[in-house]
């Protein structure tokens, strides 16, 4: 009786992620995989086994074109947020004296992603628009006489807005990292005659580097498949790739298309998640 | 007895969620904002007893994916002209039986001719309202009012140009190409309108997606001069106390026109009609003439519930007007053709 029951219960606890996963995920990147060889056909597609459509994707390059500029944000999101977390993270962890200030300071970093990530966006315009916040403060004090055009509808107000939004993911993990490298390593450290700038490049930085490809990750994956900012603070040279497979999707009801493009969007995170992992795992064998 | 409250919300739940595709005599109409405003759809839910949801579309290109995702939700759409033939050809909608439809032979027969909204000598669409992509600019930006789609590519209006994010805009650099016979262009009258987008997108300051949207542009100072659905984004603009002028260029404008359809195989025919035939009536036609400001397809009923000066402003007795407007056509297997150039714009 017992032993059924914990038989029972390990099929529950095992059979249950099991069949999610099946159902969720596997099932539904099979039929991506299958449709991404259909062939478009008017009014729809129908079922074919050819490369037509990955052909298409290298081939002509208005794919290409946009693959490359989505990696480029992608990119520059990261860069952006790790330049801005780290040190955040490493003044909190070390240098903030008060628990209680840390904690609020942590929370505020954390608190946005309880608000609604349309609206985050959407503030941004806002601010960076020709007629808003920004432009009425450097004119006040004097530093342009016209409201600029430029902070709003370009690039720039992507990486900007994508940075704010996704920030919170990198903070945590480095966050996490730095706090758990123990307090008697710089300081040993620091007794063998090492300055303040070697103990960091020496030994902080590298025990907090998982840390760091753990946020790179996420903040890269994240605005990668991205397709909102794009749409409210992007202008027209901002379409990215998520935005062309929802047109495929949509507009130009080209599934098979929409499929092969997801497809190849998968294979490029997939390389980084797995690129991320083996740099984590070498930082916590190799760090200690 | 866990497993009995379980299986009793499970049961719940199925029968909450399961609600309003079963219940009789309920409406489920997938369409534009405003052409189920509550401000005439209550009266009719009243009269008929039928009762009417409404989801919302964003574009055209929302009718087929929504539909394709599986079947039994929706009862009614409203395609534009530009999507109704893909909607017969992809088997969603049934022929209409225009005999139950009472005012049908009032509508304007330029509608009816058309060839979107036919197959094989039967009708799958009810024509319902109208209008032009007209072009917009603000007042306080011009002192010579422009004329012609080329004011849409002055360089002097660098950062201040707003388009569409349509297949629609080839329509546009098309014309302004002289290529007049829009729906039926070459592939290299195709390629010559996607250089001409290019050519303009260094003055363009946003591709517009959604109604709301382009009023924000004008709003926020963003942009002067745009295409437009003509009656409605302006009609909210000045609401906002702000100033903007519609045109038809001398290149011509396309005519939009949007039309009921019944989606195949629904449960609820009888609701269906009725609600068709009160669309057509003076309750529907004003109804959504007063949302939205568009012209409507029956003129005599039109004629019946608008004052003299509505009834003229939305061109309902100036067939001249409707005659020169370039009406939307299905694209059919060119259709790719159209959107690949587009996109090729947009991901330059």
């Amino acid at each position: 009786m017992s032993h059924a029951r914990r038989n029972l219960s390990g099929v529950m606890v095992l059979g249950i992620p099991l069949l999610w996963i099946a159902l969720f995920m596997l099932l539904p990147y099979g039929i991506i995989v299958t449709f991404s060889f259909w062939v478009k056909k008017y009014p729809t597609f129908v079922p074919a086994f050819q490369f037509g459509n990955y052909v298409t994707l290298f081939t002509d390059p208005q794919y290409v074109l946009v693959l490359l500029r989505t990696l480029k944000i992608s990119v520059l999101v990261s860069v952006a947020s790790l330049l801005l977390a780290y040190p955040f993270a490493y003044w909190l962890v070390f240098r903030c004296r008060s628990a209680k200030l840390r904690t609020w300071l942590y929370m505020a970093v954390i608190a946005p992603l309880w608000v609604s990530y349309l609206l985050r966006a959407y503030v941004w315009k806002t601010i960076l628009g020709t007629e808003g916040v920004l432009n009425s403060f450097l004119k006040s004090i004097g530093l342009i006489d016209e409201p600029s055009s430029i902070f709003l509808y370009n690039q720039f107000a992507m990486v900007v807005t994508l940075t704010y939004i996704f920030i919170p993911f990198m903070v945590m993990p480095i966050y996490t990292a730095l706090e758990k490298i123990p307090a008697n390593l710089t300081e040993a450290a620091a007794d063998l005659g090492m300055g303040p700038w070697r103990s960091f490049w020496t030994v902080t930085l590298p025990l907090s580097a998982p840390g760091i490809a753990a946020g790179a990750t996420l903040t890269f994956c994240l605005s990668f498949g991205d397709f909102i900012a794009p749409f409210l603070v992007g202008g027209p040279d901002g379409n990215l790739i998520a935005n062309v497979i929802a047109t495929q999707f949509g507009a130009a009801l080209n599934w098979p298309l929409g499929s092969a493009l997801a497809i190849v969007m998968l294979v490029v995170v997939l390389t980084i998640v797995s690129l991320s992992d083996r740099m984590e795992r070498k930082g916590a064998t190799g760090g200690i | 007895m866990t497993r009995k409250i379980l299986l009793g919300a499970l049961g719940a739940l199925a029968l909450t969620t399961a609600a309003p595709a079963l219940a009789e005599g309920t409406l489920n109409v997938l369409t534009w904002e405003g052409y189920a405003d509550s401000s005439f759809i209550s009266k009719f839910e009243e009269e008929s007893g039928c009762k009417v949801n409404a989801t919302y579309v964003g574009s055209n290109d929302d009718f087929a994916p929504k539909l394709m995702s599986g079947g039994g939700v929706y009862d009614l759409i409203t395609p534009s002209i530009d999507t109704t033939k893909l909607m017969i050809d992809l088997d969603f909608v049934e022929p209409l039986d225009t005999a139950k439809i009472s005012e049908w032979n009032n509508i304007y027969k330029k509608f009816r001719d058309l060839d979107g909204i036919q197959k094989d000598g039967e009708y799958y669409g009810m024509p319902y309202v109208w209008g032009a992509i007209a072009f917009m600019y603000r007042d306080d930006a011009f002192t010579t009012p422009p004329t012609s789609i080329a004011d849409l590519w002055n360089p002097a209006l660098k950062g201040k140009v707003a388009l569409w994010d349509d297949k629609s805009s080839i329509y546009v650099a098309a014309r302004l190409n002289g290529d007049m016979d829009i729906y039926n262009l070459t592939d290299e009258q195709i390629a010559a309108a996607q250089k001409k987008l290019l050519e303009q997108k260094p003055l363009i300051r946003k591709y517009w997606a959604t109604a709301g949207e382009l009023v924000d542009l004008y709003k926020a100072g963003e942009v002067v001069i745009s295409n437009t659905w003509a009656g409605y984004q302006s009609g909210m603009l000045k609401a906002e106390g702000i100033k903007v002028t519609e045109f038809i260029p001398k290149e011509g404008a396309e005519g939009w026109m949007d039309s009921w359809m019944v989606v195949k195989g629904t449960p609820n025919k009888e609701c269906a009609y009725k609600f068709l035939n009160m669309q057509l009536s003076p309750l529907g036609q004003c109804g959504v003439a007063n949302i939205n400001g568009y012209s409507v397809a029956d003129p005599v009923s039109a004629k019946a519930c608008m004052t003299p000066e509505q009834f003229t402003s939305l061109h309902q007795d100036d067939p001249a007007y409707l005659d020169s407007l370039m009406v939307w056509q299905p694209l059919g297997d060119r259709f790719e053709a159209y959107t690949n150039a587009w996109n090729a714009v947009k991901a330059q």
